[in-house]
Formats: C-alpha cells, sequence, structure tokens
C-alpha cells in the first residue's frame, strides 16, 4: 500500500502544483482570482479528448493544438473581460466563475454530461524498485517536474522572468524600469493558461472526464494555495505537495475514503486560515503606502 | 531647454494637488525642489515620470481614480505627457521614488539587473554593474541580499543604482535623504554630487534645505501645489519673507 501511496501521491501532488503555481502566478502579477484556471484545465482536456477520440489524431498532435488553443482561450477572457474589471476583485471572481460554468454548460450541450476517458499516452510499465509503475504515472510526474522546473527557470533566469517578478512586487515601481506592465500582465496570463493546458496534458488520461472536473481541483488549488500563502509561488508547489499526499492518504487508506477527497483541502483550508492565515510561505506586507 | 514643464495641473477628485507648475531644468543642472510636507513635490515628480498618468489609468472606474492630469512636459523637445511611464522611462528620464522602493523579494543583484530590463546588451549591462558597485561600494558588499532587509540609505542608493542601470540620462529623485541618519545622509550627499558628475541632470525633491541648497545648483521652493520662489541658495536665504514663510528658518 505505501508504494501506491507514493505513486499516486506523487501524480496527484505534481497535477495539483501545475495546476497551483499557474493560478499562484497570475494572481501574484496581474491581481487576478481566476476562479476559472481549472476550467482552462477541463477545456484542455476534453480538446485532447475530441483530437483523439473523435477525430483520430494522435496524442502529441492533439496536445500541442489543444494547448495554443487554451492559452488562446486564456488571452482572449483576460483581453475582453479580466482586464476591463481588474481593479475590482470582486467581480474578476464572479465574471471568472461565470466563465468556468459556462465552459462547463457548454461542454454539457456538446459532448453531453458523459463520463469519458482518453487513452493512456503511452501504455506498458516499468519495474522500479520491485514496484510496478505505468508509464503514464512516470510520464505526469516527470512532465509536471520539467514544467516546473522550465517555470523556475524563465522566472529566475531570463530577462522577462524578472520583468514578471517585478511586477508581481511592485507593479508602480516597474513602470519606472521601462517594463510595460500590461504587457507583462497579458503574457502572464498566457503562461498562467498554458500550465492549466500542460496539467491537463500530462494528467488529462488518468481522470475520468465529464463537465463537472473543473470543481474539485479548483477546490483543491484554493487550499494550497491558501496554505502555501498566497502569491507565493514555492508557497503553491508545497501546499499542492501536502494536499495531494493528504489527499491520496485518505483515499487509498481510509476504507470509503474517496468520497472524502474534497473534504481533506477544505478542512484543510479552514485549519488554516483559523491558525496561520498568511499560509506557510506567506509574507505579510505591510502598507508602504506615499 | 532640457526639460520644460508648462502649467502642470493635478487634481485627485476635487483635491488639487498640483496647480498649474512651470519650471525647466537645463541639460547637466542639479536642480533641488523644496518645500514642506504635502507641497506637491512628489506628485509633481510622479507626474513627471508618469506615474500619474499609469495610476489614473489602472484605476479607471473606482473612485481614486477621477484623477484630472494637465499641461506639458517637454523632455530633450519631445511632448512626454501623451507617453505611457514605461516609454517615458526610456527615454532616460527616471524616477527613484521616495524611500527607494527596492522589488523586495529580490536579492540587490536582481534588482540591479531588472533594472537594466531595457539593456538588450549584456556585455553593457555587466559594465554598468561594475560601475555602480563602484559608486555604491555597500551594495557591491550586499548583492547577494534579498533587498527587503536593506537599510533607509542602502535603498536610496539602490534605487538610484537601479536607475542608472538602465542609462538614465535625467534622474527625479524623490526625498533621498527622508528618515536617514546624519552620518548617512552626508555619504549619500556624496555620491549623488558623484552622479552629478558622471554628467547626469537631476531634479531632487527634499525636505532638508540644507541639504538641498547645499547640493543644488540652482533651486524651486513649493508651497500648496505651486512653484513660488526660483533661484540660488544664497539668493533665496536673503530674501525674509521666504525664509520665514516657506523655508521655516
Amino acid at each position: 500500500m505505501l508504494e501506491r501511496i507514493l505513486v499516486n501521491g506523487l501524480v496527484t501532488s505534481g497535477t495539483y502544483a501545475v495546476l497551483a503555481v499557474g493560478f499562484s502566478l497570475i494572481f501574484g502579477v496581474a491581481k487576478i482570482f481566476n476562479m476559472a484556471h481549472t476550467a482552462l484545465y477541463m477545456i484542455t482536456a476534453f480538446l485532447i479528448f475530441v483530437g483523439t477520440n473523435q477525430l483520430g489524431f494522435p496524442y502529441a498532435l492533439s496536445a500541442v493544438v489543444s494547448v495554443g488553443a487554451t492559452i488562446g482561450f486564456g488571452l482572449i477572457c483576460y483581453a475582453l473581460l479580466f482586464d476591463r474589471v481588474k481593479v475590482h476583485q470582486t467581480a474578476v471572481m464572479i465574471i471568472s466563475l461565470a466563465v468556468a460554468m459556462l465552459g462547463q454548460e457548454i461542454l454539457l450541450l456538446t459532448l453531453s454530461g458523459h463520463y469519458r476517458g482518453i487513452a493512456p499516452f503511452v501504455t506498458g510499465s516499468i519495474d522500479i524498485l520491485g514496484v510496478a509503475v505505468l508509464y503514464q504515472h512516470l510520464f505526469t510526474v516527470l512532465g509536471c517536474l520539467a514544467t516546473l522546473f522550465g517555470l523556475w527557470a524563465l522566472l529566475t533566469k531570463t530577462n522577462l522572468g524578472k520583468a514578471i517578478r517585478a511586477v508581481a512586487q511592485d507593479s508602480e515601481t516597474a513602470n519606472l524600469m521601462g517594463i510595460n506592465v500590461s504587457r507583462v500582465c497579458l503574457i502572464t496570463m498566457g503562461i498562467s493558461a498554458g500550465l492549466a493546458a500542460v496539467a491537463a496534458v500530462v494528467a488529462a488520461p488518468l481522470e475520468p472526464l465529464h463537465p463537472g472536473m473543473w470543481m474539485l481541483p479548483l477546490t483543491m488549488i484554493l487550499a494550497a494555495v491558501v496554505l502555501g500563502g498566497l502569491g507565493s509561488i514555492k508557497g503553491s508547489v508545497f501546499g499542492a505537495i501536502i494536499l495531494g499526499f493528504a489527499e491520496t492518504i485518505v483515499v487509498t487508506a481510509v476504507p470509503g475514503g474517496s468520497f472524502l477527497r474534497g473534504a481533506v483541502s477544505l478542512a484543510a483550508m479552514v485549519l488554516v486560515l483559523i491558525a496561520r492565515p498568511e499560509g506557510l510561505f506567506g509574507v505579510v506586507f505591510e502598507e508602504e503606502r506615499l | 531647454m532640457y526639460l520644460e514643464v508648462n502649467g502642470i495641473t493635478v487634481l485627485y477628485d476635487r483635491a488639487m494637488v498640483l496647480n498649474d507648475v512651470s519650471f525647466h531644468v537645463d541639460k547637466g543642472e542639479l536642480v533641488s525642489l523644496v518645500g514642506p510636507n504635502g507641497a506637491g513635490k512628489s506628485t509633481l515628480l510622479r507626474a513627471l515620470a508618469g506615474l500619474i498618468r499609469w495610476e489614473k489609468d489602472t484605476l479607471k472606474g473606482t473612485t481614486l481614480g477621477k484623477i484630472t492630469l494637465e499641461g506639458s512636459v517637454l523632455f530633450g523637445g519631445e511632448e512626454m505627457m501623451r507617453l505611457p511611464s514605461h516609454d517615458i522611462a526610456k527615454r532616460g528620464l527616471i524616477l527613484c521614488p521616495e524611500r527607494g522602493r527596492p522589488f523586495r523579494e529580490m536579492t540587490v543583484l536582481e534588482n540591479l539587473e531588472a533594472g537594466a530590463y531595457l539593456v538588450k546588451d549584456k556585455g553593457v549591462v555587466k559594465e554598468t554593474i561594475d560601475r555602480v558597485y563602484g559608486l555604491f561600494p555597500v551594495l557591491d558588499k550586499r548583492r547577494g541580499q534579498v533587498s527587503g532587509t536593506l537599510s533607509g540609505g542602502e535603498r536610496t542608493m539602490l534605487s538610484i543604482a537601479r536607475a542608472l542601470m538602465s542609462q538614465a540620462r535625467f534622474l527625479l529623485i524623490d526625498e533621498p535623504s527622508v528618515g536617514l541618519a546624519p552620518l548617512v545622509k552626508e555619504d549619500l550627499f556624496s555620491r549623488i554630487n558623484q552622479v552629478h558628475g558622471m554628467g547626469i541632470t537631476i531634479l531632487l525633491s527634499e525636505q532638508d534645505i540644507g541639504f538641498a541648497f547645499d547640493l543644488a545648483t540652482r533651486n524651486y521652493v513649493m508651497s500648496r501645489g505651486k512653484v513660488i520662489a526660483e533661484g540660488r541658495a544664497d539668493d533665496l536665504l536673503a530674501d525674509e519673507l521666504i525664509r520665514k514663510t516657506y523655508l521655516g528658518l
């Protein structure tokens, strides 16, 4: 059982981590609380499904096209909706939630509410230290790790990454460095949508697809982000790992535990908000205005 | 004239912060802008850097965004009021905000690199980093330190260094000496003088009259959103009315 917890825990927490950093990134930079983040994940998953199962394209091609389409959709949502009401954070939350529900209803109308599945990207399994690990699991974990590493390299090593971090920390001062803040926000939205899409590419074959599949991951990443500290990328990763494993342990070890999946994250969120509202890595910002 | 400001007026909702302000700065000058708290010095510098316009655009649709901004700012013969703030920075007119405002979670070196955002040539970036380390050795010592943990004087120096990284030709320095110990002030004073010596034009807002008058070649006195006097330090100090009413000496 221990090895199953380890493998499944890594798969779950890796996916949540990629989703959570994307959510955290756009919140930190553009102050957009994007409730539609996991809906982007769902849209990619369904696009891949349509590509592989209905149109008969190979997985890789469907994946690339779906990621591109999702990024495009995310950018359109940002430019047409979020950006216009950015100053009003509640409006951003409501509008993004509406986008998510709209996506759900459109999928329900076009593809019906049946559970669907995507065939694994790679079949078969490999023996690692006496444990049979599915190639698909390996693909998911390595894909998540590579994505997180890529994001870290982008944020710390490139000029664009420094601009993104500068805007996240002090958007007004970033202007003075010649950084085009609205363009950086738009690019960040693209990256954030791309991260949600990549999470779907690596994890969708493990998930039953249905138009309500955005809700559970949304509560999970909200909890992970609260646990790690709102706006902290590092915190989101650790929050996702902790919750991913907590969820896996409950599902695997507790009889009938799969019904408690969502309860783990919500309980964790409530506990954190009571005990340490700023989260594990959160910074309490003292206001230092003029 | 290098910088020519004509009739800048700023209203936050119905509160007038700047009332028809006009002045000019020639190339190579170090001009100070003195006056009491609330005179509008910071707002003026922020307007020149395009931040008032940015604030207005960003807060559009809220009560805080009801900002009126009028007037003309010619820098090197080009109108700045129509440009977004990041394009103004591109022209080499750069604001060092009050208290430095470093990017707090980045290290000193990362702050400098962020300052060099506009410079595409890696060689030039390296060269400029060495130059600002020469000018501010304390930043070299703290290069790996997270800038949120710097002292007040170091933050101010970092903001000047960061501005120099983007190849600034004209620095707007907002209240550099605020909250600094006398010895730190002395040190900063000589560093600003050095920066000026490098051929960079400086407009400096300051509440410490002694600091400003010793440093500047020419001064403007501001009060209640207006420029009410202009001149060399001696002339201003000789004027009984200005000395008593506005400088509090």
